[in-house]
């Protein structure tokens, strides 16, 4: 192990600044969830849990983050069904359009979401498939793909074949090879992957505007359309209740797994 | 009888031969190295023989049967690689087990025979250890470990010593040998480093730019080697250039006598003698005088550096417990004309 080195007074300053710009926000506005008042404002005499029981009493807004919470998952663990092997022929194949698949695969990170929303409206208007969650499924998991991509790409690409080899020797199939010797050495990449996917669906508004129907509006869509309508604490109590869950999410993984052997890999 | 044969094998990279027509015979439970520089074809000829590497044209004959085209999951083989290769997310017993689960091997069966091959490798307490957890040493003796289990008919090694630091890697040349004997396996060995092939081999292989150029006993290769390249490459040697002038090896305008014959007056000849058979003796007395220019003590043995007019010679000089001549003293070089070779330079009449 590397001692690890001690930072200097200006070294310190700095990065207590950037952790309070980071976090400053987030804690204005779990201050502000527990105002007493009727407009986003910090409290400062009294504290009142009103305005998240007032979430509850928007039965709509339950269902969209219960519609969000079914959407992420899904798209995610499409989206690494997908990538896995997308990923692994990439690597480790060259056949004729491998670059293009490549750069396909990544496109939708350089496309804006605005634009990706409206095309799917036209395409989904022309073959009459607009409103369905499996279409809005399938649109997140356009949107999300090239972060697994990237990070299952990079796995792989980190990997000692000879490893893979080693088990090939022993007497193992292709299909054992993956199961019992690549796959455990890429997870690292897998999960990180899927939690990445799953923020960024959970989180997804510019496109899913155009794409959600009445029955599947998402949490972020929801949140939207409330506030285009009246600004009131409520949306801070919204977020409030959203940053404790993914730390909470966070803190169980932690636990469970160690946040460090999921998104880094074996300490 | 020939127990693994290599005929004719090659691999070819476009116009680029990483190997050439390696023709090799391993009798069972013997020990061979394959030695060479980094790109000479040993370790592409390796893994042709574990079935990573297709070969190009040539045939693989084990025990009687073509494996050329054989899988590497066929084949059976025994594989320490380079880098260990060990399955990071398991345990060593785990790792050594994989072999004996792949052979669908009963647990209990399975548990008795990692525990002895942990036993042999002397890492029996580290059994439910993590690779990372392990020291170099250790690991690669799990890597072993991990080969020898499934009891394969070839142990292949890729350079399995090169990680380890100077004393551990000694240590584990004679602990490879001891294990490799006591469990008799025939055994292929990939190393650029002569003192390790020398030091554990039945037989050395050494390879030039993919081709074979000597196959021999450890000590035959280090006497007689067949190529100036295999002189300089296995152990320490002096050459030196110069002409065949009446009888006599003449270099730098000095008669070296010589029991050698059939050169032609005026032909570019290299004579060469091995460090240590050269003796120091008080100057005048030998067959070349010159001036110690360094001396480097190696605790067994004293190397010098000596300047004559011949050019800078190695000495070496077992340590007898006295201070041997400082630097700059003036000394004399002997040797027996037995332990001298000289051979046509056939580069330098060309030049």
């Amino acid at each position: 192990m590397i001692p690890m080195q001690k930072n200097g007074p200006v070294a310190l300053l700095f990065h207590t600044l950037v952790v309070a710009f980071v976090l400053a926000p987030l804690v204005v506005i779990c201050l502000v969830a527990f105002t007493p008042e009727n407009t986003l404002s910090i409290p400062t005499t009294s504290f009142s849990l009103r305005w998240f029981r007032e979430i509850f009493r928007h039965p709509d807004f339950v269902a969209s983050f219960v519609n969000s919470l079914w959407l992420a998952s899904l798209a995610a663990t499409l989206s690494v069904a997908i990538s896995v092997p997308a990923a692994l022929a990439i690597d480790r194949y060259d056949f004729p359009g491998r670059n293009a698949l490549n750069a396909l695969f990544l496109s939708p990170l350089i496309i804006p979401h605005l634009v990706l929303g409206v095309a799917f409206l036209r395409l989904f208007a022309l073959i009459g498939a607009t409103g369905s969650f499996a279409w809005l499924v399938a649109c997140h998991v356009v949107v999300i793909t090239p972060y697994v991509l990237r990070l299952v790409m990079a796995a792989f690409t980190g990997l000692d074949r000879s490893a893979e080899q080693a088990a090939m020797t022993l007497g193992a199939s292709h299909w054992t090879v993956f199961r019992r010797v690549t796959a455990p050495m890429i997870l690292p990449g897998i999960t990180g992957g899927w939690l990445l996917a799953f923020i960024n669906s959970f989180d997804e508004l510019t496109m899913s505007i155009f794409v959600t129907s009445p029955q599947t509006v998402t949490l972020p869509v929801r949140m939207y359309m409330y506030a285009t309508e009246s600004i009131d604490p409520m949306m801070a109590a919204v977020s409030a209740l959203m940053i404790a869950l993914t730390a909470a999410a966070m803190l169980v993984l932690d636990r469970a797994f160690g946040l460090d052997k999921i998104l880094v890999g074996q300490k | 009888m020939s127990f693994l044969t290599l005929e004719k094998l090659s691999k070819v990279y476009g116009d680029f031969a990483a190997a050439r027509d390696i023709d090799l015979s391993v009798a069972k439970g013997e020990f061979v190295s394959l030695l060479g520089p980094s790109g000479c074809g040993k370790t592409t000829t390796l893994q042709m023989i574990a079935g990573l590497v297709e070969p190009t044209t040539g045939t693989i004959m084990l025990d009687g049967r073509d494996i050329t085209r054989e899988t590497p999951n066929k084949r059976g083989l025994g594989i320490v690689f380079q880098s260990y290769a060990l399955f990071p997310h398991m345990t060593v017993a785990q790792n050594v087990a994989f072999g004996l689960e792949m052979r669908k091997v009963a647990k209990a069966e399975r548990d008795e025979r990692v525990a002895t091959m942990l036993g042999l490798v002397h890492l029996g307490g580290f059994a439910e250890r993590y690779p990372r957890q392990l020291s170099g040493g250790q690991r690669q003796r799990v890597a072993i470990a991990r080969a020898l289990v499934i009891q394969p008919p070839v142990l292949l090694l890729d350079e399995p010593l090169s990680n380890l630091d100077a004393k551990l890697r000694e240590e584990m040349q004679f602990e490879l040998r001891r294990i490799q004997q006591r469990v008799g396996t025939t055994t292929i060995m990939v190393t650029h480093d002569q003192a390790e092939a020398l030091s554990i081999s039945d037989r050395v292989v050494v390879m030039e730019q993919g081709r074979m150029t000597q196959v021999d006993a450890p000590y035959k290769l280090y006497e007689n080697p067949a190529t100036p390249f295999i002189s300089t490459f296995v152990g320490k040697m002096n050459r030196l250039d110069g002409v065949w002038r009446k009888g006599a090896a003449e270099i730098a305008g000095i008669a070296l006598p010589s029991e050698a014959s059939g050169f032609v007056e005026g032909q570019a000849i290299a004579l060469s003698v091995r460090p240590e058979k050269i003796a120091l003796k008080p100057a005048g007395q030998g067959r070349l005088d010159g001036t110690i220019a360094n001396r480097f003590f190696l605790g067994g043995s004293w190397l010098f550096t000596v300047e004559t007019p011949a050019g800078a010679i190695l000495v070496s000089a077992p340590n007898d417990g006295e201070e041997p001549a400082r630097e700059g003293a003036k000394v004399a070089l002997d040797w027996a004309l037995a332990s001298q070779r000289i051979e046509p330079l056939a580069q330098g009449a060309a030049a």
